[in-house]
């Protein structure tokens, strides 16, 4: 244990990103949150969106990706062989710099955005898989030899996008087939856009920030029953930004979020600092 | 013999179907310089004087700087005590003036010119990329790092200890920073410098423009998400390796005083090292001149009156953007088929085609252009492969603005440190834990290998 010590105090250690910049934090560590996935016996389960996504056989883990961005996306997990991939996305619908209001509203963005040069295989179109809608997309570049299949599916305010892509047909028709096994289960608060908006604040303080960043600090927060902050999970922001967004949120009261005649947990988001989309 | 010309044959048969089957960095493409003139309405004179203005800049960009400006043909002052080389076009000229590394490094020669005494560091060779050095973290008094200490500036190569215009700045009172300590701690990253062709281009695209194509996020279901780094008026910043820097007259009063000493009108302070700044500051024998040592000129008329830093921007403003070459490398369908594939596998989600300027005061081709950068100006996560744990503005140790990949054909150099002169190694390496380019990688190598060598001789073609 000296000796690891030592090395830390005398080398800078190489592989890993030391300096971070903008990172995700929460207020407390047990709250599940979105980034905190875990592969196992060869499932990758994500506990905050209740999500158990069955590897493809042959599979393995690839590269982690990048951490939460400040408009709300997500690389969850990514798993592959030589010629073929997939990607599982979050894109949190409270932060995306061109709104949408759901999976099915995401895909056809998508589909509008792909040029001509594209073979579409598949239009959008809704599916059920493992008794969910998902909302899936098909297309291909003839030039490049690849193909993409896209599944898209609502949960907690987020869209989860499975994205197969690669030039081994086959593998991709496998993994797209293991999606039989997923499962989504969750027990989550009502997520609702936009309850943070002055007629639902009782009281608030706004955080105090040291230096002028510039940058857009989006914030999911847990309101519970009573409308305290449960739990704030941010995901974008500077150490010292964090510091001051979970310090100010203690003291923000919200309006009871009311269901089916009584008050209940609401799940909302928050932007701090920069308006999004400047 | 038979026995042994048979595996003899075997292998030239290999190495002919591997040479025919693997995909191949077509290396710097020959032929003139497809950049280093002014815009054509530059050229055009219009408005009249720009011309004279412009070649004067040249000049001023292309001359040497000593420390008094008495060297014969070395007549601009104000070089060191610390610095990195002696002129822009030193570190700014492959392939014409205002471009990047040379074949041959001048720093090399920098370490001894005029009788300095400096130690060539192991991290620069005649052959490699012209290199500026930074300290990721600072150290503790036995030159240990101090994680809880982030740095990350500019410690320059040189002193001009032992030069014959030293004067009173001696071996004894200024040295250079103990490299070889740095280099056994991990404690330090590179930089090269950037080509600056077409920056007036890049400087006049409005904000809203940015913005406008950021809103669409391409690329989202793959994992890019990038953001921008701002300047102090928190307006969009897009010069540098991390986009830190806003304008171009920054850019060049910042690399005055950091890359050559000489303190400016932008920078008008001499400049410690970083570890100096933190203790007593720069030792008084090495202030040897007024400051700022480069500045308006108010004895002259007219084209003499800029100072040095307002005239290299105006140069960098008024440079026309590389030309690529529609046929070389691999000819002209491979070409245009590889930068349809670059397209087709989500590199143009940040390596974006072009943008289009906002009315210019100053010159017409700098207004109401749309012009071709292969940039997003966006800053990226790179993955830990890249990351060099440099924070500058709201980029952290992984982000990187998007390079922009005009004039790439004739670049010899790449990566933020030129640690590779391979192309295809400089696409294989956007790939790491925490990069925002995992999928766009992936996707490059599941093609055959033909759509590869296209994507490569597109690049080359830039």
């Amino acid at each position: 244990m000296a000796l690891v010590l030592l090395l830390w105090l005398t080398v800078v250690p190489q592989g890993q990103i030391l300096v971070k910049g903008t990172a995700p934090a929460a207020s407390d560590a047990t709250t599940p949150v979105p980034e905190e996935g875990r592969v196992a016996g060869g499932r990758y389960r994500n506990a905050y969106f209740g999500l158990t996504y069955p590897i493809p056989a042959g599979w393995t883990e690839q590269p982690a990706g990048p951490p939460p961005s400040d408009s709300g996306t997500y690389v969850l997990a990514n798993f592959g062989i030589p010629r073929a991939f997939v990607v599982v996305t979050a894109h949190d619908l409270f932060f995306k710099l061109n709104p949408v209001a759901d999976a099915k509203e995401l895909l056809a963005e998508m589909r509008s955005g792909l040029e001509s040069r594209y073979t579409i295989e598949s239009e959008p179109a809704a599916v059920t898989i493992g008794a969910r809608t998902f909302h899936r997309l098909a297309y291909a570049s003839p030039v490049a030899g690849l193909r993409w299949r896209v599944l898209a599916t609502d949960a907690r305010c987020h869209v989860l996008v499975f994205t197969f892509a690669g030039a081994d047909s086959a593998a991709l028709d496998a993994a797209e087939q293991a999606m039989t096994g997923v499962s989504l289960q969750m027990t989550a608060p009502v997520c609702v856009a936009g309850y943070a908006e002055p007629q639902n604040v009782v009281a608030k303080e706004d955080p105090l920030f040291t230096t002028r960043r510039f940058n857009t600090i989006p914030v999911r927060v847990i309101v519970d029953a009573k409308g305290r902050v449960k739990h704030a999970h941010v995901l974008s922001a500077f150490p010292e930004q964090t510091q001051a967004i979970l310090a100010a949120l203690r003291n923000w009261t919200f309006k009871p979020y009311r269901a089916g005649g009584r008050a209940v947990e609401v799940e909302t988001g928050i932007v701090f600092g920069m308006p999004p989309g400047r | 013999m038979r026995l042994r010309t048979v595996p003899l044959v075997a292998l030239a048969a290999f190495l002919v179907v591997f040479q025919v089957f693997a995909q191949v960095d077509p290396g710097p493409r020959g032929g003139p310089p497809g950049a280093g003139a002014p815009l054509p309405s530059v050229a055009a004179n219009n408005p009249v004087t720009i011309l004279t203005f412009f070649n004067d800049a040249k000049d001023r960009f292309e001359e040497t700087n000593s420390v008094f400006g008495t060297i014969p043909g070395e007549p601009d002052g104000g070089l060191g005590p610390r610095f990195n080389s002696r002129s822009c076009v030193a570190c700014h000229s492959q392939p014409a003036t205002g471009g990047t590394s040379p074949a041959t490094n001048p720093q090399v020669a920098d370490a001894t010119a005029h009788g300095a005494t400096n130690t060539v560091p192991p991290f620069i060779t005649i052959n490699g990329p012209v290199r500026e050095a930074r300290f990721k973290f600072f150290v503790d008094g036995a030159g240990n790092p101090i994680p809880s200490a982030p740095d990350g500036g500019v410690h320059a190569l040189y002193t001009i200890a032992g030069r014959v215009d030293a004067s009173t700045c001696t071996a004894s009172v200024i040295q250079q920073p103990n490299f070889a300590n740095m280099i056994a701690k991990n404690n330090i990253i590179f930089r090269i410098p950037t080509p600056v062709f077409g920056s007036g281009l890049i400087e006049n695209v409005d904000d809203s423009t940015l913005l406008a194509y950021r809103a669409t996020n391409p690329g989202a279901t793959l994992g890019i998400a990038g953001t921008f780094n701002r300047g102090g008026d928190g307006t969009i910043a897009r010069f540098g390796w991390k986009a830190s820097v806003k304008s171009l007259e920054q850019f060049s009063g910042g690399a005055y005083n950091i890359e050559m000493g000489v303190s400016n009108e932008l920078a008008p302070n001499e400049r410690p090292s970083p570890n100096e700044d933190r203790a007593a500051g720069l030792p008084a024998p090495c202030r040897l001149n007024a400051t700022p040592e480069d500045h308006t000129n108010f004895n002259t008329t007219a084209v003499g009156t800029p100072s040095d830093a307002v005239m290299f921007a105006l140069f960098m403003r008024l440079l026309k953007p590389p030309d690529p070459d529609p046929a070389t490398p691999g000819g002209s369908t491979s070409i245009a088929r590889g930068g349809q594939l670059f397209a087709d596998i989500g590199c143009m989600h940040c390596h974006k085609a072009s943008f289009k300027t906002a009315p210019s005061s100053i010159t017409p081709d700098l207004g109401n252009k749309t012009f071709t950068l292969w940039s997003d100006l966006q800053i990226h996560r790179m993955g830990t492969g890249l990351a060099d744990d440099i924070q500058e503005g709201a980029a952290g140790g992984d982000q990187f603005r998007t390079a922009p990949l005009w004039g790439l054909g004739q670049r010899l150099f790449f990566l933020h440190d030129g640690r590779t002169s391979n192309l295809y190694t400089a696409i294989t390496q956007h790939a790491s834990p925490g990069s925002e380019a995992n999928q766009v990688i992936q996707l490059f190598l599941a093609m055959p290998v033909q759509n590869q060598q296209d994507v490569l001789n597109f690049l080359r073609s830039l």
